[in-house]
């Protein structure tokens, strides 16, 4: 065994050495035989034909002797390897074109693929995270799901289901938090002390807090502890205020957790829930499977605790059922369809990759035909045949494939860039081993797709046909051109498929830029303000500061309006609910009237540019003590009054109290969460009466100069009023484009990626046309011999590019409409068979078609009719 | 490198090596003088062709069952001659056995037919 590997690997490293030793032992055998053959009386002659007669041809001999040994499969190859190289180097331009091709094809999927492992695939960064589940409530009636439960619900869930090892619950969200001198805005939560044993948490200082901790301690990420305390050793024992709530820091958590959300600070909240009304959603909860106990049996225990609960309240837990969700699935759900839909599409610039190095291969195995068929006349196996050209296809993909994780790296900064802030997971995305495991896959299956039916070709060339066939001539097999205008139309399908979506996404897009949001959102300067409230008496301390801070930031320079909301549209606060109006018509219990809620200050719908219909705006003389007012937007005057006048009407609804309020105006409808939503129905209240709401509130500042310039200003007023009010400023424009990032990530990911196929798919069939105008030369000689018109040879080119791009739309055509269904979610105010698109893509590729084509019919046309025919 | 297919079934298949290794069992030879002696041996039965002598003495050498070494001839010229290992001497032995054991069971069975 091992004389074998080291007498191979010295023949392999001396080759030479070897095959002379081999030489020289056949050539003495052979004298010897040659020897002995004159000892037995013959002439020389003689003695040498017996010789041969007896031993045979001596170079057969030497090569019979010298293939013996593994190491000759391996300089067969080296040498095909040589050989496909030294091709590859003749032909730098094809060489060059098909690298970069697929060094496009493949970085773009390499990129994306990097996302969708890291995110959709790749197991949670927790301790054996796969075994830990989110709790939904979903009504059975109406499949409605919330990510949501009620303390008591969960709290029930926690005591009596088995097959969990601990369940979490947990409320979280941005707020203030003040430190010894400054307060800082920062993601914080509210967990129980089953929160570490379900995420399996190890402090890096510190411990984790029990139940006894419940409001006196927190955790903070080593992160939040190195901005505010210098390091984790620092923190460890300071104390902290949370809404008035002095709290100490028992642990430092390592700087990779931050679920939920982003989460630096959480606070330790006890076992058993504050609230005990089921039908309030304040919730979410977490837990941990116990091992061996499957998602399927745990839901059917949790499905017998709803039965339950559902007949000991069949008020509040009618139709009401626990929903279980693997974490994972519940953290990537919302961003899995925007990553399959990129997906797919880099699948298509890779197609259109493939079939760009294919269609030059194809031609240039046809050129080879003759010298191919030599090679299969004298005998070269089916294999030996195959394997200088798979060789060839193998080496462009694997540097393709190298190139392509070069390309990948810049492209996954420039994705990452420009990707949504909500993408899960995102600091989680890096290239990896399995990313370059698909990557290599991808370089492999690209040489099988490419290079196979090439080889194949190359293989069935029947030796007498193809020496009969003189391609210079246009004497080819019919077969041939039938297949490369096959690949063309292969090509046009799969870009106009990309151009199709690149195009619903853009319409989408210029709709959602174009919408009247129902406010104006120019030059409105946006300050998030939490100022920390315990008591009532703090709520109604803060509002009042609120107010006096509103009037002095309105006499700032360059202020028009100021004014103060809960619910700010595309905000991180607000609420919503069902309200119910008195006096109208009954209730139906299933499709109860439902609004938004939001908590104003006087001028916020003068500040916004929200216009009033009917009646008046809160005023500084509706107070806690006077009678509760509202003002509704006008879908709720619609769906709950119809044509009578709302005003001085009565509607109450779940906020805070159950206090009947008046209706003292009407207003405008606003798109809430994101220009991508319809107008909807709004219930807007006073701060002054819902002063626990009104603590954590967007300020919104109408200026007449750019609204970042007054920042300073409004902070130092602020400050100097409070320093204990967290601030964050942004501005509503900012606001308004932050909602759309994942419509805008989508079209212009995808449009980019329209953009690529559409450029290769052009060189696809310029090449195409240009090889095809080539090899009719002598017929188009002909043809102008006999007095066709110059113009009419053009036109025949271009009609044949445009008849395979025709072609090629049609195919597209279908498949859009197959792949309608995959994209409609992703669109607004537009159709997926919206004609627009349609249209424009089908003009694009027909000009692009026809554009490639135009240089070679032009060359067509320029055909000398004497030097084409008598060229060789 | 095509493969030779020669029909002249010179030598049971499978027993071309254990010839070579009786054969150098009794003195150290180059190629030629291993293919003479199994002929002479076998009075003409079997004859040996260069290509498969050469190629299975490398087998065998990277077997581990010969050694090879350059060395003069008796008339004074250079050729490869090929020696027994221990491993060699071994095997023949172990071949020897296994062979007699089965030529004499075929021989008992052509005589109980006959």
């Amino acid at each position: 065994m091992w004389r074998q590997v080291t007498y191979g690997l010295r023949s392999l490293f001396h080759r030479s050495r070897r095959d002379q030793d081999v030489a020289e032992e056949v050539e003495q055998y052979f004298e010897e035989a040659t020897t002995d053959w004159r000892s037995r009386g013959l002439s020389p002659e003689q003695a040498k034909r017996a010789a041969r007669l007896e031993s045979g041809n001596l170079t057969t001999v030497q090569e019979q002797v010298r293939s013996y040994g593994w190491e000759n499969a391996i300089t067969s190859f080296i040498g095909d390897l040589r050989f496909a190289l030294r091709q590859l180097w003749k032909h730098p331009l094809f060489a060059a074109t098909a690298i970069l091709t697929l060094a496009l094809g493949i970085g773009a999927n390499t990129a994306i693929f990097t996302v969708v492992q890291s995110v959709l695939l790749a197991p949670l960064p927790y301790e054996d995270g796969g075994r830990i589940a989110v709790l939904n409530t979903r009504w059975t009636n109406s499949g409605h799901t919330i990510p949501r439960v009620t303390g008591p619900d969960a709290g029930d869930v926690r005591d009596q289901a088995s097959g969990f090892e601990a369940v979490s619950l947990y409320s979280g969200g941005s707020l203030g938090v003040q430190l010894r001198d400054h307060a800082v805005f920062t993601g914080w939560a509210g967990v129980d002390s089953n929160f570490a044993r379900v995420f399996r948490l190890h402090p890096i200082a510190g411990r984790v807090f029990t139940n006894a901790d419940a409001h006196r301690a927190v955790m903070i990420s080593e992160q939040f502890a190195r901005d505010n305390f210098g390091n984790a050793q620092a923190a460890l024992g300071q104390t902290i205020q949370v809404e008035n709530e002095p709290l100490q820091i028992t642990g430092i958590l390592p700087g990779s957790f931050d679920f939920p959300n982003k989460t630096q600070v959480w606070e330790a909240y006890p076992l058993r829930p504050e609230s005990q009304s089921r039908t309030a959603f304040n919730y979410k909860a977490v837990g941990r499977l116990q091992p061996g106990v499957t998602f399927q049996a745990a839901q059917a225990g949790l499905d017998g605790i709803s039965h339950r609960l559902e007949i000991a309240y069949p008020v509040d837990n009618a139709h009401k059922q626990i929903l279980l969700l693997p974490l994972q699935q519940a953290l990537t759900g919302e961003t899995r369809p925007t990553l399959l839909l990129l997906w797919a599409t880099v699948a298509l610039i890779l197609l259109i990759a493939c079939v760009n190095v294919t269609h030059p291969q194809l031609v240039r195995s046809m050129d080879r035909q003759q010298e191919l068929a030599i090679r299969q006349a004298l005998g070269s196996s089916r294999r030996q045949v195959m394997q200088p050209v798979v060789l060839e296809s193998l080496l462009i993909s694997l540097i393709g494939g190298v190139c392509g994780v070069g390309l990948a790296i810049p492209g996954l900064h420039g994705l990452l860039a420009i990707a949504p802030e909500k993408l899960p997971r995102a600091t989680e995305i890096h290239l990896n081993g399995w990313v370059l495991a698909f990557t290599l896959g991808l370089s492999l299956a690209t040489t099988l797709v490419s290079a196979l039916l090439p080889a194949r070709r190359a293989a069935n060339v029947n030796p007498a046909d193809a020496l009969k066939q003189d391609g210079a001539r246009g004497l080819s097999r019919p077969g041939a051109s039938l297949l490369r205008d096959g690949l063309v139309v292969a090509e046009v399908t799969a870009t106009f498929v990309l151009a199709v979506g690149a195009g619903l996404l853009l319409h989408t897009m210029a709709n959602l830029l174009t919408r009247d949001l129902g406010f104006e959102s120019r030059q409105l300067l946006v300050v998030e303000a939490d100022a920390p409230a315990h008591s009532e008496q703090d709520a109604q301390r803060v509002v009042r500061q609120y107010d006096e801070l509103f009037v002095q930031l309105a006499a700032l320079p360059g202020v028009e309006h100021v004014a103060g909301i809960m619910g700010l549209p595309t905000g991180s606060y607000g609420s919503n609910g069902y309200y119910s109006v008195s006096g109208g018509p009954p209730v139906d219990h299933d499709h109860a009237p439902w609004a938004n809620w939001s908590v104003a200050s006087p001028g916020y719908f003068q500040t916004m540019d929200i216009p009033l219909k009917r009646g008046r705006d809160f005023s500084s003389g509706d107070l806690d003590g006077s009678q509760f007012v509202a003002v509704i937007s006008e879908s709720v005057a619609r769906q709950s009054f119809g044509n009578s006048d709302p005003v001085g009407r009565q509607i109450r609804c779940g906020l805070d109290s159950d206090k009947w309020m008046t209706v003292i105006g009407v207003v405008g409808d606003v798109r809430q969460e994101s220009p991508a939503e319809k107008p909807g129905p709004t219930l807007y209240m006073p701060m002054s009466q819902h002063p626990f709401y009104a603590n954590q509130i967007h300020m919104v500042l109408r200026t007449q100069v750019q609204p970042v310039s007054l920042i300073n200003a409004v902070r130092e007023k602020i400050v100097q009023t409070n320093p204990e009010i967290a601030l964050r400023f942004t501005t509503m424009d900012a606001m308004v484009n932050q909602s759309m990032t994942t419509e805008r990530f989508r079209a212009a990911l995808v449009s980019s990626f329209a953009g690529v196929g559409l450029l290769l798919a052009t060189l696809g069939v310029y090449g195409t046309m240009a090889y095809s105008v080539t090899q009719r030369t002598f017929e188009i000689g002909i043809r102008m011999a006999f007095g066709a018109e110059k113009g009419d040879i053009l036109r025949k080119v271009l009609g044949h590019a445009a008849m395979l791009a025709g072609w090629g739309i049609a195919l597209g055509l279908l498949m859009s409409l197959g792949l309608a269904r995959m994209i409609t979610s992703m669109l607004v105010g537009v159709s997926p068979l919206d004609p627009l698109s349609l249209g424009i893509a089908s003009v694009v590729l027909l000009i692009a078609a026809t554009a490639a084509a135009f240089g070679p019919g032009w060359k067509a046309t320029h055909v000398n009719p004497m030097v084409a025919l008598r060229a060789e | 490198m095509g493969a030779m297919d020669d029909s002249n079934t010179d030598v049971i298949q499978g027993t071309l090596d254990m010839l070579i290794l009786k054969t150098l069992s009794l003195e150290p030879m180059h190629g030629f003088g291993i293919a003479r002696r199994v002929e002479q041996i076998s009075r003409g039965v079997f004859k040996v062709n260069p290509g498969s002598l050469l190629t299975a003495l490398q087998r065998l050498e990277r077997a581990g069952l010969l050694d090879a070494e350059w060395r003069q001839t008796t008339n004074s010229r250079r050729a490869k001659f090929y020696t027994l290992t221990r491993a060699g001497t071994k095997r023949l032995e172990v071949e020897t056995a296994d062979w007699t054991r089965r030529a004499s069971a075929i021989a008992r069975l052509l005589r109980t037919e006959g």
